[in-house]
Parts: structure tokens; sequence; C-alpha cells
């Protein structure tokens, strides 16, 4: 099944304590989370767990931020929803209908989406409970499509026309086929939103407009310090969610958090997506008994952009010996999240199982990019004519911590085995994510990728000539017309195919070079039911079918 | 004559506040990335960038933006967030009280471990006990208040899962929780300025007590407490409530990561996440209501020489 598409941004990454490196999904478990499906749903509890930042404001019209998405996956709906629960497997994420009962696509640039008949807002001022409808769609959409600065706004720039066919119809109208529409549609940041808040309220960035139809109730809301969620009386799925309510605490300190969960204070583990660092399992296993854990990747990793412009980059075959002189094991092994677990990445993720190509299945000068060895880097150098390798720049930023800065010293020392020396550039955060990111830079530029929960946009942003993000400025007439070809493809297999054939192509070609991603551990109390870890920021999704059994 | 005083010190401190205002305004402007490219970040279209600076009012010259901030300032409104569009003075109102607190909580830990230590170490000086109280003090200096705070929470949560209370309790809530939750981080942000304190305080009434008038004291046959604490111990403190002011500025600006631990919603931690969000009239408004509160701070101090010392007059 398809992607959705959301979104974390860079600051995100580093209000995340500079997780640095990516995750797709090991699959393996370390001490297998219990099945749920043959258990009764208990009613009742309320699930504790921690942010580590507070939410930038409550519009997600007005933010990319994650800090506000994820509040929001409690309080709000979306059309269509990815799935959760502990049968759905990390790094996949199924749609199902969530404030639609069904749709149908009429031809290729048309959706239409029933309602669900008596779906209400939440029972607060100024909605009062009243029903959802076909208006409420339009609305929210039509909102998303034309606020001023809304960052999320490209995510379905593709739509030309919504129309509320009647009052539990509603038709969206595309410019040109999309086929990741429906992926689009189910990101954490098309919440649907009520139209007399943003009336009262000017806009929906304070707490008291956070009104939605989702399985809980913002009650309170105290900056740093902690959000209280209550169950939605009104919710339109029967006898969901199980929980009575929710209790996040915002506690920035990574050792604070970590804490408090080992005094049993919060039912998961304390880092975004429910994880715990590696490092810290040989504390935390044997004062939790019986604890749930699973193998996770979480999403992030490097990204080496390349002026391909310019000498000695314009031959392929430098490229390929940056690649192969990168120690993308020693990068594992070397940070608190992995302790060398993990996968390397093609230009897809490997958080994205059905999406990023296995390495084995790339051609063979795309597998040998990823066996590290720098002799056979220098024979490459040596055949491009430098035989003595060169000197470079690499500018980066510390703003996303230690151990991404941990990461780009495994990688500089990597090169230098191969003979090609980069002196190190580092900018203010700030600095860094409007300049480099958007490709002013001399040489190389490094970041994080692993920011969007849909695998399209690894392709779209990063070679699309034009796109802001293209920084290494990829303008390869047959890769565009590949990347057209598979949002224009409706079948799944076949748009893997093409998105498959793409990172082939690109592995050949080495538009860019990238770090590995890291194998997390997510974790729960015993006593947590029916609960499953997964890339994205629905954590409402996700506990929403969950229940506690103590 | 002190009302001359304080009306001339005042008439000072309006050029210092311009010059500061001037500072505060610049400075964060001067760094790459403005608020508009961090709210947009990967996802920035020039289009939107266009718009959304329009909209905030960042495309007009900046000596435009200065003045009209400025203006705002004199009448009282020290503007809005640019993320949240709440008034700087709404987000500093639900902040202050709490950053005040920790910080005066922590001043008043710092003097009164600071004074009576040092104090005792200067009269037993050279014994075991002012040996234990420098060695204390030293280490009081050298331990970061973030680590300190960091083994006080995760020690007890390795040996017993326990760990002390985290979270904010509101003063309408529960008065006694409200004051007690800042009991254990104002301790740990006062420890380094009552080490200061501490070895300040005994320098300085080491050579008090060496003075001639001390020695007439003690020839007369006064108790060591009237010696110390009533002839030689006013003298004393002059420089250390001169450092003492200095210190608390520390101790504010060291709220910001003692707040982050303690999950305490102060204004340190607001400030930060101003800093990284480029959000100028939040900046701007701490930096100055900060920088006014310094000010008073240094005039208190210095009215505070008289009450000390009724040699020193005010001209």
């Amino acid at each position: 099944m398809d992607q959705p598409a959301s979104s974390l941004t860079r600051r995100d990454m580093l209000k995340l304590g500079g997780a640095a490196l990516a995750a797709g999904t090991t699959g393996a478990g370390l001490l297998a989370a219990q099945p749920a499906a043959a258990q009764t749903p208990k009613r009742g509890g309320t699930f504790r767990l921690r942010l580590a930042v507070s939410p930038v404001h409550f519009d997600p019209q007005q933010t990319v931020a994650f800090s506000t998405m994820v509040p929001l996956s409690f309080s709000h709906s979306r059309l269509v929803k990815v799935k959760a629960g502990s049968s759905v497997k990390p790094g996949t994420t199924p749609l199902e209908p969530d404030l639609a009962e069904s749709w149908t696509q009429p031809n290729d640039t048309t959706y239409v989406f029933k309602l669900r008949r008596g779906a209400r807002w939440h029972p607060k001022p100024p909605v009062n409970g009243r029903e959802v409808t076909a208006e409420d769609v339009k609305y929210t959409y039509e909102r998303f499509l034309t606020l001023p600065g809304n960052p999320n706004r490209g995510l379905l720039e593709q739509v030309d026309k919504i129309e509320a066919v009647d009052k539990y119809t509603v038709k969206f109208t595309l410019k040109e086929p999309f086929a990741w529409f429906l992926d689009a549609l189910a990101s954490t940041s098309t919440w649907i939103i009520a139209k007399e808040a943003v009336e009262q309220y000017g806009d929906l960035k304070r707490p008291e407009a956070c009104i939605g139809t989702g399985p809980w109730m913002l009650e309170r809301y105290e900056p740093n310090v902690r959000f209280t969620w209550v169950r939605n009386p009104n919710y339109f799925l029967p006898g969901l969610p199980h929980a009575d309510g929710v209790d996040i605490a915002l506690e920035t300190d990574p050792s604070t958090a970590l804490a408090v969960w080992l005094a049993g204070r919060y039912d998961f583990a304390p880092e975004y997506g429910m994880v715990v660092r590696r490092s810290d399992l040989d504390a935390v296993k044997p004062r939790k008994p019986g604890l749930q854990m699973q193998d996770y990747i979480v999403g992030f990793g490097g990204i080496t952009w390349i002026k391909l412009e310019q000498e000695p980059f314009k031959d392929v075959r430098v490229r390929r010996a940056l690649a192969i002189a990168t120690n993308w094991k020693e990068v594992l092994e070397t940070n608190a999240w992995s302790q060398g677990h993990g996968a390397p990445n093609p230009a897809i993720p490997a958080a994205f199982r059905d999406w990023s190509i296995p390495i084995d299945q790339l051609p063979a000068e795309g597998r040998r990019l990823y066996e590290h060895d720098p002799r056979e880097a220098k024979r490459l150098l040596a055949e491009a004519g430098y035989p003595s390798g060169f000197k470079t720049t690499l500018e980066t930023t510390a703003g996303y911590g230690p151990d991404w800065m941990d990461a780009v010293q495994v990688t500089l020392a990597g090169w230098k085995k191969a003979g090609i020396e980069a002196d190190l550039k580092l900018k203010e955060y700030g600095a860094f994510v409007s300049t480099t990111l958007f490709g002013k830079f001399d040489k190389m530029g490094g970041g994080l990728f692993g920011l969007w929960a849909d695998p399209e946009s690894y392709l779209y942003r990063y070679f699309m000539p034009g796109q802001p993000l293209n920084a290494s400025g990829v303008n390869d007439p047959k890769l565009t017309e590949m990347i057209r070809l598979q949002r224009r493809t409706f079948s799944a297999a076949k748009r893997r195919e093409i998105v498959y054939d793409i990172q082939r192509y690109v592995a050949q070609h080495v538009y860019g070079l990238y770090g590995p991603s890291v194998s997390a551990v997510a974790a729960w109390e015993p006593y947590v039911k029916n609960f499953g870890p997964n890339i994205g920021h629905d954590y409402g999704g996700r506990l929403m079918v969950a229940w506690l059994d103590r | 004559m002190l009302r001359r005083y304080l009306l001339k010190r005042l008439v000072v401190a309006i050029p210092s506040l311009l010059i500061a205002s001037l500072i505060v305004f610049t400075l964060p402007r001067l760094l790459p990335g403005d608020a508009v490219q961090l709210m947009l970040e990967e996802k920035a279209y020039a289009k939107d960038l266009d718009e959304l600076r329009h909209k905030l009012g960042l495309d007009r010259p900046i000596y435009v933006q200065y003045f009209a901030w400025l203006g705002q300032v004199v009448r009282g409104d020290l503007g809005e967030s640019l993320w949240t569009r709440r008034t700087v003075a709404e987000e500093l109102a639900a902040r202050l009280p709490v950053t005040l607190l920790l910080g005066g909580m922590a001043a008043a830990f710092a003097v009164i471990i600071g004074i009576p230590i040092g104090v005792l170490s200067a009269v037993r000086a050279d014994t075991l006990r002012d040996y234990v109280a420098r060695s204390a003090a030293i280490l009081g200096l050298s331990v970061p208040g973030f680590w300190l705070a960091t083994l006080v929470i995760i020690l007890p949560a390795l040996w017993w899962g326990w760990t002390p209370h985290l979270g904010f309790t509101e003063f309408s809530k529960n008065p006694t929780a409200h004051v007690l939750q800042f009991i254990l981080p104002s301790l740990i942000l006062g420890i380094a300025s009552g080490a200061s304190i501490m070895r300040l305080t005994r320098a300085m009434l080491l050579e008090v007590l060496r003075q001639d008038y001390v020695r007439t004291a003690w020839a007369k046959g006064l108790r060591e407490r009237a010696v110390v604490l009533k002839h030689s111990l006013k003298n004393a403190v002059i420089p250390v409530v001169t450092v003492f002011g200095i210190q608390v500025a520390q101790i504010f600006s060291a709220t910001v990561i003692i707040e982050s631990i303690f999950q305490l919603p102060g204004m340190g931690r607001f400030l930060f996440d101003a800093i990284l969000q480029r959000d100028y009239p939040v900046i701007q408004g701490i930096n100055l209501l900060v920088v006014s509160i310094i000010v008073l701070l240094n005039l208190l101090v210095d009215l505070t020489y008289a009450v000390l010392d009724p040699r020193i007059r005010y001209s």
C-alpha cells in the first residue's frame, strides 16, 4: 500500500535531540510484542507519555512542525488515515477510512469521498458538537490551498477544485493525474478543521482553537509542562478510543525523561516514536521486566549534496569514490541509538520498506557503493585523473546534535583514507537552513534526510529541476521523465517498479551520497495492548486502538 | 539628596536602555536566516517567503521596523510573537513569575549558604572547618548546575525507581506544592553563586578582621559575635553586595537549563526557543526586560552601599 505524506522538519530533527540517523525497519523484534488480536479490549485508564517539545502553535496549515502535528493527531481526523495496531508492520502504512466512509475514483483526476453520517465535532464552543459536513472538508482544503504561507501547500498542489456535492459527498478534481493523492490526504498535516474556530480566533494558533473530530479532546495545555486529553464522547468510531485520556509530559531533557520513565511515570519509551536509545537498554531491561520491544527504524539518515557541475564532481568515478570511501557501518557502530544496528539507504530511505529498493537489487556498480573500500576508491580517483586524491569542502551544521557530528567525522575519516581531504565548514543551524539546504554552498553540503513520510518526495524534491531542494543541481531529462511517469502510474506494483528503476538509475549516477539509517528500539509497558510503533507523527491514531490492561 | 540621586540615575538609565534596545533589535537580525525561512524551512517557495514576510511586516526597512517597535515599547506594548501571534506581554506574564521565583529563591539560597559559611570560614581560618568549607566552595564552583540537576534526577531513578517532583503546579491549585517544587532546582541553581559569595565573604572578612578598629574592638573586650557581625561584617560585605548583583544576572541566565530539566514553564526556555525560531519581538521583549531588571538591580546595589556604610554619600 502507498505511503502517507507528512513530514519532519530539519528543526524538528534538532529538537529530537539530533537523532541524526535514519530508519526503516529490520523487522526483527528484540522481545516480541504481544499480539492483541485475540484479547478483549479494555476500556478506561490514561496513557502517559513524553514529548520533547511544545507545539509552535496549533494551526496545522501554518507550520510544518512535528511538535504541532503530534498533538493534533489526538484531536483531529483526516479523510483517510494510516491503519494502526500491533498487526501493522513498522515501515508500512496501509490506508483506511477516517472521516470518509468510502471513496471512488471515476477517472485519473477525480476523487469522490462519501463522509460518515453522524460524525460530530467536539462538544465545545463555537462548534458545540454539530455534525461534520462536506462543506467542512471543502473549507479545510480551500484554506489549505489558499492560506498565504502555508508551508504544506505543496503536498496538495495538484488539486484544482473541491466541490461539496451534497451534505455528505465531496469531490476533488486534480490538475493532472497524481498517484500519491490518497497518501497525501493521509498526511498528518491535512487535518479537517472547523470554520467557526478560524472565524472566532482569527486562526488556529491558540490552544482554545484546537477543536476537531478526533478521539480525544484537549482539556488542558500548559506550555513546556503538559497536555491533558480526555475522551471525545462524540467520536464517530463506536467503542473507540479505549483509553479515557492521555497525559503528555513536555520534558525537554532526554536524561530526565529516561529517569522519569524508569520511575514508572510513562507507559512508553521516552524518545520520539516511543523509542529508547540502545545505549540505555542495559539500564532499562533489568528495571522493566516484561517490557515489550520492537526493532524499528525511525526514518532519518545523512545525505551529502554534491555540486555536479563542478570539477572534480562532474566525473561519476569521483562521486563513486566518495561513496565507496564512506564507512556507513562505522557510522552505525558509533551511534548511541543504533550501536551497529541499522540499514544502508538508497535514494528512498530504507524505512519505507515497500518503496526503498533492497541494496542487493541495485546494479553491480550501485551495490559496490555500499562496500567500504578505500583502495577501490583510490583506484577510481586515479582513473579519473586524481591519483593523489583532492581537497574539497563540506558544509554542514552542528545543530543536529552530537550524534550527527560523530557521523560526519567518521565519514570524513573514511574519505581521508582514500585521499579525499574535506575541510569541514560548520554553519549555525538557521544559517544552514537558509543557505546550504537550498544549494548555496561551495562544493559539498551535508544534512539529514528522512524529513518526509512519503517516499515520492525523496525523488521529486531532490531530483526535479527547479525544485528548491535540488541542492546538487540535478538536471537529467531521463530521470525527470521517470519521476513524472511514476506520478501518473496508479498501479502500486507498476509504480513500485518505476520507483525501483529510479533508485537503480540514481545509484548508477551517484547524484547524492546517502548515509545509513539507525535501527532503534521502540518499547512500551507490558500492560499496554495492541500498540504497534510506526513511522510518522500519528501518535493519536496508534493509541486510539491500543488499551491498558493493568 | 537620595531623591535627586535616584532621579539622576534613572535619567542616566534612559540612554543605556536605548542603546540596549538597539542592540537587542539588531543582533538577532544579523544572524543568517529569518523567522520566515525557519517557519517554512525546506518547503519554502520564493512566493510564500515574500507573502509571509509582508504579512509579518518583515519586508520593511530595518530602521522603520526599529522605530515602529520603539514607538510601541514606549507605549508599553512589546509587540506580538511572530509564531504564536500572542502578545509578548501576555507570554511574559505567564512565564516571568516562574523565573522570578526560581531565580529569587536561588539568590536567597546563595546568600543563606554563602555568607554564614564565609563568615565561619574566615573566623576559623586555617582550621579543619575552613578547609572543608573552602573545598566545598571549589566543588560548588566547579560542578556544572545542569550536571548536578541531571544526577539528582537520574540516580534515584536508577537506585530506587523514584524521581523528585517534575512538572509544574500552579499557585492557585496548591500554594504549598507550588513553592516546594522550586526548592530543589533553586538550590542547585544557587550553589555556584553561593560558593562564589562564600569565598568572597571569607576573603573580605579576613581583610577587615586585620584592621586596627577591629583590633580595638577586641581590646575593648567585646564578644566575638559583636566584633564579627556588628563591626566587621558590614564593611566586609560591600564588595559581596556588588558581586551579588552580578551573580543574580548569572542566575537568571542559568535558569534556561534548569527550567528545561525540571519542566518549569519559565522565561529562560521561552527565550531559548525564540532565539532558535528568530522570533524577534519575543527576543527583543525578553532582553529589554532583563536589561531593565539588571539596571534596576544595579541601582538597588548602589543604594545598599549607604545602608551598609553610612560614610558613603550620594551626590
